[in-house]
């Protein structure tokens, strides 16, 4: 396999982990909670879009639109139940929280969809010719709306009202506060707009990859290798670290075998933990 | 002292585990064994989760390691258990020393993301190098007929741990290490240090569940990468301690009781929805108690009121810093 097709297969699946991993960034940026369960969105998000193609029968494009605004309402609905409660509490209970969470969400899509895998053949099936290289249709659709999802958030962010008034949530909650913005009323957007990424960022898996409901736990733990060589709470290093992520893994995998492939990620995220806390980009988060 | 004596339920309890293999069937061993590795873990956590305050979700870890060290001596020079167990510890504390160095440097969030991660790093090397560890179909032990011995040993670490908490718990140590979860920088600041005590907790954490992964092998003559590093087990322990009471010595005794129970009947009821029931379990612990079952009997007078006054365990205690 020559380096061409590794950098592109590397950078398309950087595509998904920055979607991903931008909305569990905007997540932590606002809020300060680490979501565990944020992978689990996904899978589910991943399995109701197979569920709706293959079950239902409809078309693909009914689950890009509905899975995305279910997994937002999901989002909502923890943010009001649960996290709201505890956003302000020491970070302990917040983890807790959210990793409990994670656990509760595998179970009810093992005792929903079963513990196999399932995929989504068939849909965005075939491949394109780019830079000599084949890619596949899904692939490249995903990155695609990935990358292209990913910039229009970035750009609500630094460029409305409403972008204005995370960020500075974000920076400094008590002044924003002060300046009138309803707090509360930022921070359950903030958190549905998050969980809404990672349910889009579960469609555009669902024709490319095999699903089972532990897909979570395999992706949350890049998403967060992604927020920490990036930066945490900083939202180009995210895309930048991605896309990195996607390539070295994709690399590394070729060299040493899939599995200890995926653990340079982790290498790596523990380097960058160690070496520069801050990230690629970041600011530097004080906790 | 007013209230129960750490020290007569540590009396109460060790004259309950001496006679439960004597009264009681091999169904009840097998269970305490299982209750006690769970102790021991729990207690292991509620040093360096619940004084010193730092959320590790990377025990499992520990555990694992200690596992696979175990069984590989026990399966390649059938190294008895017992030497294996210790060992395991060993090696549990030789792989805490480096780590806790690095590792704690982080705080908060990137301490709990990083703890995490290398529970997984090291199930993906325990699935990868297969030619050493037998990858995902496991190793088979030679299965061990009397389960007694085991439930011996693991119930003496137990009730080590449970002696050198309510040491720790009397101690001006055990106080610096509450000083260190209240607020790191005043700590520091007052002369503590820190560091030196944060990797000392991280590594004496480190010891018992190391030991307790090989035992816990032996016990089932089996081990895989899943079942070593299995998440289920980490929240579980992590959902004792904080159901029992994070930073007191009672809180993970009374919180793997209770939990034990609970697993065992939903275990047997409900296996599917098992894992959901300790996930809501904790969210609820969270949400309306997370002072812990011990704080209620404070609050009743039944316990001594202990000294952590909980300000940041408590959900209700203003806003975070930002």
């Amino acid at each position: 396999m020559p380096l061409a097709d590794l950098l592109i297969g590397g950078i398309l699946l950087g595509g998904v982990y920055a979607l991903m991993a931008c909305g569990l960034n905007l997540i932590f940026g606002v809020m300060r909670v680490i979501n565990f369960a944020h992978g689990d969105i996904l899978a589910i998000a991943a399995l109701s879009t197979v569920s709706i193609a293959v079950g239902l029968k409809m078309p693909f494009w009914v689950a890009i639109v509905a899975v995305p605004i279910g997994c937002a309402a999901l989002g909502a609905l923890i943010q009001v139940v649960i996290l709201r409660r505890i956003e302000d509490g020491p970070m302990i209970m917040s983890l807790l929280a959210t990793y409990a969470l994670s656990t509760i969400l595998v179970n009810i899509a093992i005792l929903i969809w079963g513990g196999g895998y399932s995929g989504l053949p068939g849909v965005l099936s075939g491949s394109l010719r780019v830079l000599g290289v084949n890619v596949s249709l899904s692939r490249l659709v995903s990155f695609a709306c990935a990358i292209g999802i990913s910039l229009a958030v970035w750009w609500v962010l630094e460029f409305t009202r409403f972008g204005r008034a995370v960020r500075s949530v974000s920076a400094a909650p008590e002044l924003a506060s002060i300046s009138g913005i309803a707090i509360d009323r930022v921070r359950l957007a903030t958190f549905a707009l998050g969980t809404g990424m990672a349910g889009f960022a579960g469609v555009l898996v669902a024709p490319a990859f095999a699903l089972d409901p532990q897909l979570g736990s395999r992706f949350i733990i890049k998403a967060f290798a992604v927020i920490i060589v990036g930066g945490m709470g900083s939202y180009p290093g995210a895309i930048l670290a991605a896309l990195l992520l996607g390539v070295v893994e994709v690399v590394g995998s070729y060299f040493v075998g899939a599995v200890i492939g995926s653990a340079f990620l982790f290498l790596l995220m523990l380097a960058v933990l160690l070496v520069r806390p801050r990230g690629l980009l970041g600011a530097g988060v004080r906790v | 002292m007013k209230g129960i004596n750490p020290l007569a339920v540590a009396i109460v309890a060790g004259i309950a585990a001496i006679a439960v293999p004597l009264v009681g069937s091999d169904y009840a061993v097998s269970f305490s064994i299982q209750l006690l590795i769970f102790l021991v873990l729990a207690y292991s956590w509620n040093w360096i989760g619940g004084y010193t305050g730092y959320t590790h979700f990377g025990q499992v870890g520990f555990f694992g390691i200690g596992a696979y060290v175990g069984s590989l001596l026990n399966f390649h020079w059938g190294v008895p258990w017992y030497l294996a167990a210790i060992a395991a510890a060993l090696a549990g504390a030789a792989t805490a020393v480096p780590l806790g160095g690095a590792m704690l440097r982080l705080k908060g969030p990137f301490f709990a993301i990083g703890m995490f991660g290398l529970a997984r790093v090291l199930e993906a090397f325990a699935l990868g190098f297969d030619s050493i560890t037998g990858g995902g179909t496991g190793i088979y032990l030679k299965p061990i007929s009397d389960l007694k011995p085991i439930y011996y040993v693991v119930a003496t670490v137990a009730m080590i741990m449970l002696l050198l908490t309510w040491k720790l718990d009397n101690s001006r140590l055990g106080l610096k290490l509450l000083a260190i979860r209240e607020d790191e920088n005043a700590a520091e600041s007052l002369g503590i240090p820190t560091t030196r005590l944060k990797v000392g907790t991280f590594i004496a954490s480190a010891v018992a569940p190391a030991a307790m992964g090989s035992l816990y092998a032996a016990y089932l003559g089996f081990i895989d990468p899943p079942t070593a590093f299995a998440p289920n087990m980490e929240l579980t322990t992590i959902a004792m301690v904080l159901l029992g009471g994070m930073g007191t010595v009672l809180g993970p005794l009374v919180g793997a009781l209770v939990l034990s129970i609970v697993n065992e009947v939903l275990w047997a009821n409900y296996p599917q929805v098992y894992l959901a029931c300790v996930g809501v379990i904790v969210l609820l612990a969270v949400l309306f108690m997370p002072r812990g079952i011990v704080s209620l009997g404070m609050k009743s007078g039944w316990l001594g009121i202990g000294r952590p006054s909980f300000r940041r365990l408590a959900a209700d205690s203003g806003r975070a810093p930002s």
